[in-house]
């Protein structure tokens, strides 16, 4: 079963350029870590990070059918930082990868902690939807 | 260089969508279908997913003992990625013009969604690729 594992950041996560640089080398270097871990076991299926937030554009068609761009968000919006799918047995494995993500280094070595959302993908639309 | 498109909604939203009439969904589906077919053929095409139902996220945190804390309850306000597109385009216009175009499938009664779709741009060598 496929999962996509989300690592999601407020605007001010955009400060993690600012982290000195041994504690940057460090968090990258985790995550090079885990990818090759999930590479070797088979379960990765993609890994991506996404730009900074001050590049996100939101489109909405225009009447004419001409795309509509705004780079205006609230405050408040989540901004997908990075995500992984990964293939795995059960959900309680996706979890625990979700787990190790959220334990990445941050300033100082300490674990960042950061919440991971968890949700099920499948190629095609959900039954459901349909 | 590729980018991410998302299209997010709130519970709400979801929960709207399940209103909708059945050639009402046939007629948004294969809208979406024809607009991936389209990017197959010019080559821009990466990957889409669909995701499950929001009531099926769970968001983790990893807890000192390196063990998964998992909670699926979210603030109602909260967007939830219902599905995304991954291309790869020559110019960032390109993909606004291909997020316009899904922003403009139709809905109820045939009339565009105007949804919102996020385009995001990839990091090529970032903490989470490669």
């Amino acid at each position: 079963m496929k999962y996509i594992l989300m690592m999601n950041t407020m605007r001010a996560g955009a400060g993690v350029p600012l982290w000195p640089r041994a504690d940057l080398q460090a968090h990258i270097a985790f995550m090079h870590s885990l990818n090759r871990d999930l590479r070797e076991s088979g379960e990765l299926v993609s890994a991506e990070g996404l730009s900074f937030p001050d590049q996100a554009r939101l489109v909405r068609a225009g009447k004419d059918g001409v795309p509509v761009t705004d780079g205006v968000f609230p405050e408040s919006k989540e901004f997908l930082a990075g995500f992984w799918i990964i293939d795995v047995d059960t959900p309680e494995r996706a979890y625990a990868i979700a787990a190790r993500v959220s334990a990445a280094p941050g300033p100082g070595g300490i674990p960042l902690n950061m919440p991971i959302e968890v949700r099920p993908v499948m190629s095609v639309p959900p039954p459901e939807m349909l | 260089m590729k980018y991410i498109l998302l299209m997010s909604s709130t519970k709400a939203g979801v929960s709207g969508y399940h209103t909708w009439s059945q050639s009402d969904r046939d007629t948004h589906m294969q809208t979406l279908g024809a607009i991936v077919n389209e990017l197959v053929e010019t080559g821009e095409f990466v990957a889409t997913q669909g995701l499950a139902q929001p009531k099926e996220a769970k968001v983790v945190r990893g807890e000192k003992n390196g063990l998964p804390v998992t909670d699926g309850v979210f603030p109602e306000s909260k967007e939830f990625l219902l599905g995304y597109w991954i291309v790869d385009v020559a110019a960032p216009e390109r993909a606004y013009a291909i997020a316009g175009q899904i922003s403009a499938a139709p809905g109820p009664g045939g009339f565009p969604t105007n949804m919102p779709i996020e385009v995001r741009q990839f990091v090529d060598s970032g903490t989470a690729g490669n």
